[in-house]
C-alpha cells in the first residue's frame, strides 16, 4: 500500500514535476551559494593566510569591516595583501580567492603578477582580466556583481519577511474578528495602498540621516504588505465559518489558538504565493531605487547601482547587459517559483491537470 | 445603492485625510526646505539671513507641520491647491501642463495593451497546452519579469547609441527637439518619434500581465458547466470561447481596468525619469527633490483620489455587469 503524503509532501511532489519551477529553485540556491562564498570567489584579500606564525581569514572583512584581523591594519597593509604579505613575512602563505578583483576599488597594475591595471572611464570593455568589464572608476563589474548578490537576496527575504508578518497579522485580525476591528484594519490597508510607494520610500529615505541597505529593506517591507493582508483577510473570512473552526471553538480554544493553530496553517499556501511574488517585486523596487541613485551608500554593492553608472554613459553597454540580466533572471526565478507554488497548492488548478 | 455610494465616499474622505496628513508630515520632515534645496544647487541664489526669514514666513515654512497641514487642508476645502514654491506657478496649472504628455504616453500604451492583450489571452487559452502556446506564455512571462528600467536602458543603448546615424535611430530623451513654432505636422511626427521608446517600455510589462490575467480567468470559465453545455449543444470552439466563456470573464477585467486608473494618469516615475518625459511622474520626482511641498501634496492628493475612485469604480461596475453581486 502506498504511504499517503501530507499536504506539503503532496505539494512538493507536484512542484517537482515542473521543470521550470525546479530550475528557478536551483538558480536561487546558486545565488545563495554565490552570496555566502562571495569573498572566496572574487576579492583581493586572502581567504586564509599564515602571517607571523598565526592563521587569519582576512576575506571576512568583506562581510563586515570589523571582522578583518586588526594586525593587518596595524602593519599598514592598506588593503593590498599580495605584496605586503611577501615583504613583511617571507615565510607566509595564503589561499587566494578564485578571481583577483575587488568590488570596491580599482586594482592597480603592480598588485598581482601578470595582471594589468584595470581600465577606467569608458575604456573598460569586457576582457580576459575583467570578463564583465569595469565601470567609470575602474572597479571590476563581475566582482561587484558577485558581492551584490548578498544585497539582492537579503532584500527579498528581509523585506518580505517584514511585509509577510505585518500583512498576516493585519489580515488575520481583521478577517477573524470582523466588525469595527475589520473596518479599522481595512482602512489602514487602504491608506498604505493609496500612498504612492516610491514617494513614500523616497521621503522616508530622505528623513533617515544615514540610510543603509537595511533601512531600504525595512521600508520596502513596511509598504509592501497590503496585498498579503487583503488575501489573508479573505482566507480568514472564508475559513472562520468552517466546521473545524466551530469544533475548535466548541472544544474551548481561544481566538489566539484558533487563529494560529487552526486557520493560519490552512490558509498558509495561498498566502505564500503572493509573498514569493513579493520577493520578486522587492528586488525590482530595490534595484529601481539604486538605479535612480537612492540606493545604499558605496560600501554595499547593489546590482541596480551598477546600472546607474550606465545612465551617464550609454556607450558602456556592459554596465547594462550584465547586471540587467542578473536582475531579470532573479526576478524571473522568484516569479516562476511563485507560479509553481500556486499550481502545486491550489486545489482548483490541481483538478484541471487531471 | 445610494447609501452604499455615500458611505464609500465618506470613508474615502477619511482615508484621504489620513493619507495627505501622513505625506505632509513626511514631506515637511525631510531635511531641508524648498529654499535651501534651491540654494544648494545654485550658489548665485544665496540670500541673506533676513531675506531667508522673510521668505520662510511668506511661504508659511516657519509654522510647525501640523499647523501647515491644517492650513493646506483649509485652502483645499476652498478649492485652492496652493502655489508651487520653486516654480512660482499654481499647482493646478503645473498639473494641467504635465497631464497632457503623461496621457499621451500612458493612453497610447493603454490602447496598445488592450488591443494586444485580449487576442493574446484568448489565443493562449484556445491553444492551451500546445507547444506554440507554451512558448508564447513563457515569453510573456519572461517579459513580465523584465524590469522596465533595464529594458529602457537596453533600448536606449540600441536605438540611440548603436543605431546612431542610421534611419532607425530614435531620440534618447525629451519630448521634442523642434522649436515650439515649427509646423504642426513635423512637430507631431517628432513627438511620435520621441514617444516610441517610452510607450514600448510602458506597454510590454502590462501586456504580459494582462494577457496572463485574461488567460487565467478563461481557464476558470472554460471548466464551468455552461461551457460544457454550450459544447454539448454543438457550438463551435470559437463561439464557445467568445460567446460563452469570454463574456463571463469580463467581470474581473473590469476590476483590472478600474485599478489601472491611477497609473494611467499618474504616469510612471521611473520611465518618465529615464526618458526625461515632461509628465506627472517626473514632476512628482522633481518636487520631492526640490522639497516643493504644495506640488508634492497636490500630486499625492490627485494620485490617492484616483486610486480610491478606481477601486470604487471597479466595485460599482462589478455590480452593474454581474447582477449576482450585491453592493452590501
Amino acid at each position: 500500500m502506498e504511504r499517503s503524503h501530507g499536504f506539503w509532501g503532496e505539494a512538493w511532489r507536484r512542484y517537482r514535476r515542473r521543470p521550470l519551477a525546479m530550475a528557478a529553485l536551483a538558480f536561487v540556491a546558486f545565488l545563495v551559494i554565490v552570496a555566502t562564498l562571495a569573498p572566496a570567489i572574487a576579492g583581493t584579500k586572502p581567504v586564509l593566510c599564515r602571517y607571523k606564525g598565526r592563521i587569519y581569514a582576512p576575506c571576512l572583512g568583506y562581510f563586515d569591516r570589523r571582522l578583518e584581523p586588526a594586525i593587518f591594519t596595524k602593519d599598514k597593509f592598506r588593503g593590498t595583501y599580495p605584496k605586503n604579505l611577501a615583504e613583511k613575512d617571507p615565510a607566509s602563505w595564503a589561499i587566494w580567492p578564485l578571481f583577483f578583483q575587488d568590488p570596491y576599488r580599482s586594482v592597480r597594475g603592480d598588485e598581482w603578477p601578470g595582471r594589468p591595471e584595470n581600465p577606467a572611464m569608458d575604456q573598460g570593455r569586457p576582457s580576459w582580466t575583467n570578463p564583465f568589464g569595469t565601470d567609470q572608476a575602474g572597479v571590476d563589474v563581475l566582482a561587484k556583481m558577485v558581492h551584490g548578490t548578498t544585497v539582492a537576496l537579503l532584500v527579498g527575504f528581509v523585506s518580505m519577511g517584514i511585509a509577510g508578518t505585518i500583512g498576516i497579522i493585519v489580515g488575520a485580525i481583521g478577517g477573524y474578528f470582523g466588525g469595527w476591528i475589520d473596518m479599522l484594519a481595512s482602512r489602514i490597508t487602504e491608506i498604505v495602498m493609496c500612498v504612492p510607494t516610491l514617494v513614500l520610500i523616497l521621503a522616508i529615505l530622505a528623513i533617515i540621516e544615514k540610510p543603509t541597505i537595511w533601512h531600504t529593506m525595512a521600508i520596502i517591507g513596511m509598504t509592501g504588505w497590503t496585498g498579503i493582508a487583503r488575501l489573508t483577510r479573505g482566507e480568514f473570512l472564508r475559513l472562520k465559518g468552517s466546521e473545524y473552526v466551530t469544533a475548535a471553538r466548541a472544544a474551548g480554544a481561544g481566538p489566539a489558538r484558533i487563529i494560529l493553530r487552526h486557520i493560519l496553517p490552512n490558509s498558509l499556501a495561498p498566502i505564500l504565493v503572493p509573498i514569493t511574488f513579493g520577493i520578486a517585486s522587492a528586488i525590482l523596487t530595490e534595484s529601481g531605487l539604486s538605479f535612480l541613485g537612492f540606493g545604499p551608500p558605496p560600501p554595499s554593492a547593489s546590482w541596480g547601482s551598477i546600472l546607474n553608472g550606465a545612465r551617464s554613459n550609454l556607450g558602456m553597454w556592459w554596465l547594462v547587459l550584465f547586471p540587467g540580466t542578473a536582475i531579470f533572471l532573479t526576478v524571473l526565478a522568484y516569479n516562476l517559483i511563485g507560479e509553481g507554488l500556486q499550481e502545486a497548492t491550489d486545489p482548483r488548478l490541481r483538478e484541471a491537470r487531471k | 445603492m445610494t447609501t452604499y455610494l455615500l458611505r464609500r465616499l465618506l470613508l474615502g474622505c477619511v482615508t484621504l485625510a489620513a493619507i495627505t496628513c501622513i505625506v505632509y508630515g513626511l514631506a515637511r520632515n525631510m531635511p531641508g526646505n524648498p529654499l535651501t534645496a534651491q540654494m544648494g544647487e545654485d550658489p548665485s541664489r544665496k540670500i541673506t539671513a533676513a531675506d531667508y526669514e522673510r521668505m520662510q514666513r511668506a511661504y508659511g515654512l516657519d509654522k510647525s507641520w501640523p499647523e501647515g497641514y491644517l492650513q493646506w487642508a483649509g485652502n483645499l476645502l476652498q478649492g485652492d491647491l496652493g502655489r508651487s514654491i520653486t516654480r512660482k506657478q499654481p499647482v493646478t496649472t503645473l498639473i494641467g501642463e504635465r497631464i497632457g504628455p503623461t496621457l499621451l504616453v500612458s493612453g497610447t500604451a493603454f490602447v496598445l495593451i488592450w488591443l494586444a492583450a485580449v487576442p493574446l489571452g484568448l489565443y493562449s487559452s484556445a491553444r492551451s497546452g500546445r507547444p506554440d502556446e507554451r512558448l508564447t506564455s513563457l515569453l510573456l512571462y519572461a517579459l513580465y519579469s523584465f524590469p522596465t528600467f533595464v529594458a529602457a536602458l537596453f533600448l536606449q543603448v540600441v536605438f540611440a547609441v548603436w543605431l546612431r546615424g542610421t534611419a532607425w535611430e530614435l531620440p534618447l530623451f525629451g519630448m521634442s527637439d523642434l522649436p515650439a513654432d515649427a509646423a504642426t505636422s513635423s512637430r507631431m511626427l517628432d513627438i511620435a518619434r520621441h514617444m516610441i521608446l517610452p510607450v514600448t517600455c510602458q506597454t510590454y510589462v502590462s501586456l504580459a500581465y494582462d494577457s496572463r490575467f485574461i488567460r487565467a480567468n478563461m481557464e476558470e470559465a472554460i471548466r464551468q458547466d455552461y461551457v460544457r453545455t454550450a459544447r454539448a449543444k454543438g457550438a463551435g470552439p470559437w463561439r464557445v470561447l467568445f460567446r460563452h466563456a469570454f463574456r463571463n470573464t469580463l467581470i474581473p477585467l473590469v476590476t483590472l481596468l478600474g485599478l489601472s486608473l491611477p497609473s494611467l494618469i499618474g504616469g510612471s516615475i521611473i520611465i518618465e525619469q529615464i526618458f526625461t518625459w515632461p509628465g506627472m511622474g517626473r514632476l512628482f520626482f522633481e518636487s520631492i527633490r526640490e522639497r516643493d511641498y504644495p506640488t508634492i501634496m497636490g500630486l499625492t492628493l490627485m494620485f490617492s483620489v484616483l486610486t480610491l475612485l478606481g477601486q470604487l469604480l471597479a466595485d460599482v461596475l462589478y455590480c452593474l455587469v454581474d447582477p449576482r453581486v450585491s453592493v452590501a
